[in-house]
């Protein structure tokens, strides 16, 4: 049964069949009726967004939806991601959430992935008429902007996939909807993010002052020490536990006072606190444009809304802006200033700590010279010795480099220009 | 619930509810507890703001609707199934509600606001109910807000197409833990003799070469920069007859004394706690201020008279008043500091004093309690909660009290500062694209559902022009009565036909977010933490965006 004679559908259809006066000149009340009955979409992401997402999506009138999530149910989702119970902790958040939706909501079918994006191939993507993003890492959103943007074939209508992203953190939120090509992409707006600073470890080896550093000296310099390869796993009681223990001991040596467990997991795991009312109002932001997009019942976010809840109820809604530059969607390579007495080492520590760049394991190319290589193993050690060559040695001024990463789909290219 | 554990693993409810304990900690999660909501009407709107409430954790909800499942709430509401069909809305979505956290009590009742308020009104009433909280759903006819208690906090919700609003009266709404980026108050322009003690002994031989006995490289390269600061203060105010460098123009020159100070010789260049030193003149250099909330908060007459029956709250203002009075003006210490580039003994001796100043203000805070509360026979004389008067004074810079106009008055015809309001929004700069448009628009809806029993556009046909005329006629009416003569804005009539084009229906995705709105605004006013709206936000699906509003 279609969405236009269904009594299930009453409200949703009403709406559709009304012109609004805010709604575009040609929007056509009979022709948007069917689009929501053909549209499937992908949702990327079965957490806290991605359950509010996927309950308002079904009851929006998409009847095809797909999920994915590399995830399984842990004890600390139960507070908002309010599709799973106690009984399905360790079970993969994908396939339980599209049950669940599927068993509430008649008529809807949803296809759970228990899987990483980066599995799925540019055919995969292409069957989706839209993409919305639920996601708490920036590395997968990275991903599939630069897949979707490298998906758009200029002759072919089709292959351009709106992605809808949202993202939140204690009472604030964002939502945006990006349009790959057309619109800033997420990449445009990377800087965006506030840069992670480091505390440097001579602080941490020698001078802690503050609770989390006793907690990092823990978990980076002493767990490595007492335990060589092993790695620390943050979802181990048994591993957070020594951490903690170890970090409480440094912290009375030091008369440092506040490390509680929770502090030691907050630090080692990089918790970001999280509530079910911010995530409703973010996913539910996400899904108003998806229904906009798909129906043109109004007009769509043009292209980024954030909320702020922690004083009174503050939003800003603007439109971000295309960067010419940008190493996803933009045509121009990054100007990057170098000191040419850098080494390439130094250069390359350099970048890691740009929010714009963000980047982990780069292997660095230019026309005519590989600089360095993080493998194959032959190639890694024919390109180590570049590491402590000075920049000036190993390119030329206004020369371009091409930098790829494993977390990046995408090659980045910079100028560099010498200072 | 227990309170956090300082040490050891957590208890599978600090585990459950570890995300959200960041944000608000033991403190809000017990206030979250003990809150028993009720729910006038299923709708997904009502519903979607009752699941963001019971998941994290309150301790009771009670669902009341006197409708039955229809196919259409199917469409709209999660919390209603194919199943029970025909069967009671209050039953079946307190069901499914209450799936959600077994630590919450759910019920429902199967009536109506209307009815409650004419036949059992012990059930509202504020000496007899069980109710903490009242969560009403749109449509109410307009007198029913006129009988709604003021002494219970109560939450109006409109969700009709694309659009809602927010409404929330509460009684005076005190908050001590309104969460600001910062709490750090270093008093550079004040310090006390302690503090000042310490900085001029840790930096005696600061000017003084190492070879000629002075401080190494490293020890200069690591004094706290707060202080630098203090001494380089002293030392400004020796060669400026005993002034602080208050202006822009002396602040810029007390920077380059202190560029002055740093050893260039040593790796680098530079020392990153004369950077830091540097860096914090102009923003940390300013004599002690009250911020608006707490002025508003110390000024108020509950300050003045206090009785027997006064409220914790105000006696702790009283004395932190009292403090300040007797303190050249100065509040409490909040005894934070921030981190900076020190040696870990250096670092946390300076702490200490911040820390050791915080709580002798804090006793200080204390006794001046005690004897106000032992001069009017408090009933709680004798058993003082230290903890909140510590609390308190961390915060007492920040404090904020927000006092609500009663629903009555803002439908009352008369209220002048609702008018007032009104025209004030109608006439700012950027009036054009105002949400304030979409306020008098839902008021409109209001009024006609009043006046018809049915919301505008709930028909059959495609085209209302005759319902969009009726909404327009009272919109007319109502700019006329708050005394705006410029005709219909445009957006009044364009809001007036997208509330036409929904009919009085819900979207879903519209419910949803209004549904995490209103769980945010009273999950603040629960637990007495961060800052509510006062009293009415609306948002827009259309364009995406929020405006506040005092109506």
């Amino acid at each position: 049964m279609t969405i236009a004679d269904s009594p299930k559908w009453k409200y949703l259809n009403r709406i559709l069949s009304r012109k609004g006066p805010f709604a575009d000149e040609d929007y056509d009340t009979e022709m948007q009726k069917t689009f929501l009955d053909d549209s499937k979409v992908l949702v990327i992401g079965a957490g806290g967004l991605g359950c509010e997402i996927l309950k308002n999506l079904a009851l929006s009138g998409f009847k095809d939806i797909h999920v994915i999530d590399m995830d399984t149910i842990d004890v600390s989702n139960l507070n908002r991601q309010f599709l799973f119970r106690a009984s399905d902790i360790g079970k993969p958040k994908a396939t339980v959430a599209a049950s669940f939706v599927m068993s509430r909501v008649k008529g809807v079918t949803i296809t759970p992935y228990y899987g990483a994006i980066q599995d799925k191939d540019q055919d995969y993507y292409m069957q989706f008429k839209l993409v919305i993003c639920g996601l708490d890492s920036v590395e997968a959103r990275r991903w599939i902007n630069a897949t979707l943007v490298d998906m758009v074939d200029n002759n072919n209508p089709e292959s351009l996939k709106p992605l809808i992203d949202g993202g939140t953190e204690g009472f604030k939120g964002q939502s945006r909807v990006i349009l790959p090509t057309l619109t800033s992409c997420y990449e445009c707006s990377l800087d965006m993010l506030t840069p992670q600073t480091a505390v440097p470890i001579c602080t941490l080896a020698t001078i802690p002052r503050q609770p989390a550093h006793c907690v990092e000296w823990a978990s980076m310099l002493e767990w490595p020490r007492v335990f060589g390869d092993r790695k620390l796993d943050d979802d181990n009681p048994e591993h957070v536990q020594w951490i903690y223990e170890q970090a409480l001991e440094r912290a009375q040596e030091f008369n440092i006072s506040g490390v509680t467990y929770s502090l030691t997991q907050g630090v080692i795991k990089n918790i970001i606190p999280a509530i079910a009312s911010t995530n409703a109002i973010i996913a539910a932001s996400c899904c108003n444009e998806a229904l906009k997009i798909a129906t043109g019942a109004n007009p769509y976010l043009n292209n980024y809304m954030m909320y702020i809840g922690n004083e009174g109820v503050y939003t800003h809604t603007f439109e971000h802006e295309k960067k010419d530059d940008c190493p996803v969607c933009g045509n121009l390579a990054t100007d990057y200033t170098v000191d040419p007495e850098w080494t390439l080492e130094e250069f390359i520590e350099r970048l890691k700590e740009k929010p714009e760049v963000q980047i982990k394991k780069p292997t660095l190319v230019t026309e005519r010279r590989k600089l360095y290589y993080q493998g194959p193993p032959q190639l890694n050690e024919q390109t180590r010795p570049n590491l402590e060559k000075k920049m000036k040695d190993l390119v030329d001024n206004g020369e371009e480099i091409a930098i790829t990463d494993p977390g990046l789909p995408f090659s980045l290219r910079l100028n560099v220009i010498f200072s | 619930m227990a309170p956090i554990a300082s040490s050891g693993a957590p208890s599978s409810k600090e585990k459950k509810y570890d995300r959200q304990l960041r944000l608000w900690g033991a403190n809000g999660q017990n206030r979250l507890e003990q809150a028993h909501i009720a729910l006038f009407g299923a709708t997904a709107t009502g519903c979607e703001v009752m699941k963001n409430l019971i998941l994290p954790g309150i301790g009771r909800f009670t669902v009341i609707d006197d409708k039955l499942v229809e196919e259409a709430d199917l469409g709209v509401n999660f919390f209603l199934d194919q199943d029970n069909l025909g069967q009671p809305r209050a039953d079946r979505a307190a069901t499914l509600l209450g799936e959600l956290n077994p630590d919450v009590a759910g019920g429902f009742r199967i009536d109506s606001l209307e009815n409650i308020l004419s036949n059992t009104p012990g059930l509202l009433d504020p000496r007899t109910t069980e109710f903490t909280h009242l969560l009403l759903m749109s449509p109410v006819p307009t007198p029913l807000l006129f009988r709604l208690p003021t002494e219970i906090p109560t939450f109006f919700v409109h969700s009709l197409g694309f659009i809602t609003s927010l409404r929330i009266h509460t009684p005076t709404h005190t908050i001590i833990e309104t969460h600001p980026d910062s709490l750090v108050d270093l008093r550079l322009f004040n310090p006390w003799p302690e503090l000042l003690e310490l900085a001029l002994e840790r930096t005696s031989t600061l000017d003084v070469p190492e070879s000629e006995g002075g401080m190494s490289d490293h020890q200069h390269g690591h004094v706290p920069y707060v202080l630098l600061l203090l001494k380089y203060l002293e030392d400004w105010k020796q060669s400026h007859e005993g002034h602080l460098p208050g202006s822009y123009s002396e602040k810029a020159l007390f920077k380059s004394m202190v560029m002055d100070g740093m050893r260039t010789n040593v790796p680098g260049g530079s020392e990153e706690n004369y950077v830091e030193a540097v860096r914090a003149v102009m923003g940390d250099l300013r004599t002690a201020q009250l911020f608006n909330g707490t002025k508003e908060v110390l000024n108020d007459p509950k300050c003045q008279n206090i009785t027997s029956q006064t409220d914790e709250f105000w006696i702790i203002a009283r004395a932190v008043k009292d403090f300040a009075d007797s303190n050249n003006g100065l509040l409490p210490l909040s005894g934070a500091m921030p981190d900076m580039k020190a040696e870990s003994h250096g670092y946390v001796a300076l702490q200490n004093i911040y820390r050791a100043k915080a709580h002798s203000d804090a006793a200080a805070v204390e006794g001046i309690v005690r004897g106000h509360m032992n001069r009017v026979q408090h009933p709680k004389r004798n058993q003082i909660d230290r903890d909140t008067i510590q609390l308190f004074c961390r915060h007492a810079n920040f404090l904020r009290r927000l006092n609500y106009r009663s629903i009555a008055d803002e439908f009352s015809h008369c209220n002048e500062e609702h008018k007032r309001a009104v025209l004030t929004a109608l006439g700012d700069w950027d009036a054009e694209g105002s949400l304030i448009h979409d306020y008098i628009a839902l008021r409109a809806y209001q009024e006609f559902y009043t006046s018809h029993g049915r919301a505008p556009g709930d028909t059959g046909h495609e085209s209302c022009e005759d319902e969009y005329r009726e909404i327009r006629r009272i919109i007319c009416q109502y700019l006329k009565d708050v005394g705006y003569t410029e005709g219909v804005p445009e957006r009044c009539e364009k809001v007036a036909k997208e509330i036409v084009r929904a009919g009085g229906g819900e979207l879903h995705v519209t419910a949803s977010i209004a549904g995490g709105i209103v769980a945010q605004e009273m999950i603040k006013i629960i637990t007495r933490q961060y800052v509510p709206i006062n009293n009415t936000v609306i948002f827009d699906g259309i364009a995406s965006r929020t405006q506040t509003f005092e109506l």
